[in-house]
């Protein structure tokens, strides 16, 4: 086992409640950025924030506006590595500078139209009265937004807008979102802990003591005493590994972190499914291919979108266009069988310099993984999760606080609900950013309210639980290994809760999914290295994401209707009259728990969806 | 086809090469060639990813002595450009390795928030009402902002590799000509001056970073973009504008950076003995050969323009 803790800045504060002293590591401080008073051990975080992507940082700049204020942003890859990082199309936002007849109130109708009504109306609005400000502010940050004639950044239309309000940079929207904030925290001197792993948030007695995390470099297991915890992980795509768009990282780690203190799990069966993923492996071709012009046709040729959606027909919402390829798909007008069953999409009518420059990227890869050159043959294309909508129960909008004082979450990993059962393109971008900025003003006005009323016995103990487990997880010899059960887990979870959904299959689902939970406990990880050890990591996602599966096949068993990313086959109506409801589902103890609340309804009354 | 994969394995102080064997597949990637190493033969090779898609820049390795994307570059291209079954897969170059394929980016970061790395915008900007830009103005930085953080391009950078204590990595100076090129910034002086003092005239033009890119972004000319604005705005008094001079006299006849000669016109007799071990370093590493005939650099004409700039700007 390494005792040192080389060049990381980080493992702090643990010795300031001394509890990893405690638990016998021994760290050695290198690195002239580490602050003295950490160094001694006197530094306890006023804001600990999990997840540097962009909720994370935008939290972070917002904290650390503070100077009074201790912000450390700890993440699990170097900051710059994230589902942020691969947005592309843009970030929405009412500014009216492209489309003068642009409303907030038009975005947040948009925006509560595409969620199906499951959006908390009360939340959108706050959400589209702020998204434009949020723009500005990125603008003044240093993002490269391309511009129009009068030196505006120039905003487009994405689907299911009904107003060009999507700002952006080339299609690669989200790595200069990511850089852009990453600029403004190096200059800023925002503390990194990175390459460290969150392994359990502890709370005793609804009380915050702080982080307990594993250093990948040297593997300490180190706990980080915090005031307040801004969860910021990001969402849960791998559930269905392959066929997701989302990075390896989006393990839902945060969500079941908060379901073990007993923060609640909100509408985890709503999973978007973006339409555009490619054919061979689910890598997402963007949201603009469609917004650009480009054809969806079926294997005789046909834009199918006209019986779907005549009047948007490609530019319908994501769920609906999704469904619209499966069904196509399933009605034998598909290319390819099982799996590999795919549509067209087409880009032939497009001018080459579009392309060019504005879908550099869906060129790319297009050619890369398909081999075909979109400008000359149309790509085969198919159905891959894309978005988590569902997330941490966040019960005050206004701070993204939840149920557990002290701790709070913002991003992809929280349901605040802004994006009901349907996320529109290019509202994540701003959502990330504005309530990663909403937290970052309710974290730290709650740490200077309450304090640190943590318990350093409590963080002692969950130390040396987790230095136990990583000698015992990884001195096994025999067992199934982790790959396999992420194999078998993403095969339940397509097949039995993907894009379409029905009772048997889910039941059937669901005891797969709880066998796989046994099986995990006897896994074998195969490196016993405390070096840099990505099997472990890999070993502690699966744990997460099985979590979140069986939260998802629950979910969508409680909820017998069809909504946004929910279809059930054998409910295939929306049904407002019982499930105009959240689903909150917790965890006590091993088992799970499912109750409802009501959506909060303001202006708009709960009308039927077409487009 | 079985492919080979020399693996350069580092575990704690350990280091040694693994051979691994995989069946090609149509469309696979390094990164998945990778992937079912870990998977299926031996889950304590450790590496980083994250995208898949080309974008966050977590992959990239060497691969016979090139840096790659590993999610990007086709096993079947490599196969073939080396004309050979068997590939070596090491760590980027210029980076401290921590375990296996996974790198080190502390001190880049660390040289990174030199260049103050974030824009200072215009007075009469503000967070309420953002910026203004032309279209014209955007285009002048823009592809900069392109840059995924990959590190491909310090991996073969040969200033780097023989010292870059007092050096910047390519992608620092890609990111400090996109701050001082845009025309929101208020002052570039301010990065610019940073950039100087931290090694902007110790490039030697190898152009390895541009060669390497995967985005495509041309480092070697982000950085002939700061020499320029050195002179536009007038940041001439410094050991950067003797070196410039000495870019002059040398360069502008052979396109190449005779770098004893110009150590010594620009530091002087004293300083030039004092560097006498870079060039011995150099030699070492194979970068500077003392019995080469220097050639003449195919983007003479290029240097020679900035050149005709920078002196008309004096
Ligand atoms: C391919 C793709 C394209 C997209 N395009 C768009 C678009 O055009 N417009 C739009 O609005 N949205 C888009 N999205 C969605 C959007 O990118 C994400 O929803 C959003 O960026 C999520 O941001 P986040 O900050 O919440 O989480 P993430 O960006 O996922 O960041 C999570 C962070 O948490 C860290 N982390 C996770 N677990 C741990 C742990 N245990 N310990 C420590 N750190 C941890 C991760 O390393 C990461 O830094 C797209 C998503 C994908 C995948
Ligand atoms: S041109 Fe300069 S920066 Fe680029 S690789 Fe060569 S020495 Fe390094
Ligand atoms: S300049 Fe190119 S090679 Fe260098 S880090 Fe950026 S994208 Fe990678
Ligand atoms: S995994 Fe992101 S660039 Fe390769």
């Amino acid at each position: 086992m390494a005792e040192q803790i080389s060049r990381r800045t980080f493992i702090k504060a643990g010795v300031a409640v001394g509890a990893a002293v405690a638990a016998g590591t021994y760290f050695e401080w290198q690195g002239n950025n580490i602050p003295a008073a950490v160094q001694k051990g006197t530094a306890l975080y006023d804001v600990l924030i999990i997840g540097s992507g962009g909720a994370g940082m935008r939290a972070a700049l917002e904290a650390a506006k503070d100077k009074n204020i201790k912000v450390a942003i700890m993440t699990k890859l170097i900051p710059t590595r994230s589902a942020t990082t691969m947005a592309q199309g843009g970030m929405n936002g009412c500014t009216g500078v492209t489309d003068s007849k642009d409303t907030p109130e038009s975005h947040a109708f948009d925006t509560v139209k595409g969620g199906d009504y499951l959006c908390d109306q009360d939340a959108v609005e706050y959400f589209a009265e702020n998204a434009g400000k949020i723009i500005y502010e990125m603008d003044y940050y240093g993002y490269p937004y391309h511009r129009q004639e009068d030196g505006s950044f120039h905003q487009r239309k994405m689907g299911g807008s009904s107003h060009a309000r999507a700002a952006y940079y080339a299609d690669e929207s989200g790595l200069a979102t990511v850089h852009t904030l990453f600029e403004q925290c190096l200059e800023q001197n925002v503390e990194m802990i990175s390459e460290c792993q969150m392994l359990e948030i502890v709370v005793k007695d609804e009380k915050l003591s702080g982080v307990i995390a594993v250093d990948m470099r040297s593997g300490n297991i180190v706990s980080v005493p915090a005031k307040t915890v801004i969860v910021a992980t990001g969402g849960y795509g791998r559930a269905y590994w392959i066929r997701t768009t989302n990075p390896y990282s989006s393990t839902g780690d945060g969500i079941a972190a908060c379901l073990n203190i007993g923060v609640p799990f909100k509408d985890p069966e709503m999973v978007q499914f973006h339409p555009t993923g490619l054919a061979i492996n689910g890598v997402l071709l963007s949201e603009s291919s469609r917004s650009e012009g480009a054809y969806l046709l079926n294997k005789n040729g046909e834009r199918f979108m006209k019986k779907y959606a005549p009047d948007k027909m490609e530019l319908a919402t994501r769920d609906i266009v999704a469904r619209s390829i499966e069904t196509e798909i399933s009605e034998g007008r598909g290319i390819g069988e099982g799996l590999n069953a795919a549509v067209y999409l087409d880009f032939r009518h497009i001018p080459k310099e579009i392309i060019k420059e504005r879908l550099g990227q869906v060129y790319d890869l297009s050619l890369r993984f398909e081999g075909v050159d979109i400008t000359e043959k149309p790509v085969p294309i198919r159905c891959s999760c894309h978005y988590s909508m569902g997330g941490i129960d966040v019960i005050d909008y206004k701070t993204c606080a939840t149920k557990v004082p002290g701790v709070f979450a913002a991003g992809e990993c929280s349901c605040v609900s802004i994006h009901g059962a349907n996320r529109l393109g290019a509202n994540s971008l701003s959502e990330v950013l504005m309530f990663g900025k909403t937290a970052g003003i309710g974290a730290p006005a709650y740490a200077k309210k309450v304090g640190y009323v943590g318990d350093k016995e409590a963080l002692n103990a969950a130390l040396a639980k987790w230095n136990k487990t990583f000698e015992e997880v990884t001195a096994r010899t025999s067992g199934p290994r982790v790959v396999e059960l992420r194999d078998k887990m993403a095969a339940s979870m397509w097949f039995k809760a993907g894009v379409y959904r029905e009772e048997n299959q889910l039941q059937e689902g669901l005891k797969e999914i709880d066998d796989l939970i046994k099986e995990y406990k006897i896994c074998y990880v195969g490196d016993a290295s405390r070096n840099y050890n990505t099997a472990f990591m890999n070993y502690i996602e699966l744990g997460n994401l099985l979590l979140v599966s069986k939260a998802i096949i629950m979910g969508a068993i409680a909820r017998k209707e069809s909504r946004g990313g929910h279809s059930r086959k054998d409910f295939p109506k929306r049904d407002d009259k019982n499930f105009l409801k959240h689903t909150i589902i917790s965890k006590v103890g091993d088992e799970f728990k499912t109750e409802y609340r009501d959506v909060v309804i303001t202006k708009f009354k709960p009308a039927e969806r077409t487009y | 086809m079985a492919i080979t994969l020399n693996i350069h394995r580092t575990v704690a102080d350990k280091k040694w090469v693994q051979e691994y064997k995989v069946e090609l597949k149509k469309g696979m990637t390094i990164l998945e060639a990778l992937n079912e190493i870990k998977a299926m033969q031996d889950p304590t090779l450790s590496f980083t990813a994250s995208c898949r898609s080309s974008i966050c820049g977590a992959c990239a390795v060497r691969v016979n002595g090139n840096a790659e994307l590993a999610c990007e570059v086709l096993v079947e291209d490599l196969v073939k450009r080396y004309k050979s079954e068997t590939l070596t897969v090491e760590p980027l170059g210029n980076f401290k390795v921590l375990r296996d394929l996974i790198v080190d980016w502390d001190p880049k970061f660390d040289r990174m928030k030199k260049i103050k790395p974030s824009l200072h915008p215009k007075k009469e900007f503000s967070p309420e009402k953002g910026c203004k830009q032309s279209i014209a103005d955007f285009k002048k930085y823009d592809e900069y902002a392109g840059c995924i953080l990959c590190g491909a391009c310090v991996s073969e950078c040969n200033k780097s590799t023989v010292d870059e204590k007092d050096f910047l990595d390519p992608f620092t100076f890609v990111k400090a000509a996109k701050l001082v090129l845009d025309s929101r910034s208020r002052d570039p002086k301010e990065h610019l001056q940073a950039v100087i003092d931290a090694g902007l005239w110790k490039c030697m033009k190898c152009q390895e970073c541009t060669a390497n890119c995967p985005k495509g972004l041309k480092p070697a000319e982000a950085i002939e973009k700061l020499h320029e604005a050195t002179f536009k705005l007038g940041l001439t008094s410094s050991v950067g504008a003797n070196h410039a001079k000495a870019l002059y006299d040398d360069i502008y006849n052979t396109g190449r950076l005779d770098e004893s000669k110009l150590s010594i016109q620009s530091e002087g007799l004293v300083a030039a003995a004092l560097r006498a071990p870079f060039a011995m370093r150099l030699m070492k590493t194979g970068k500077l050969d003392p019995f080469e005939k220097v050639p003449v650099n195919p983007e003479i004409n290029k240097i020679r323009d900035i050149l005709k700039n920078a002196k008309e700007a004096e």
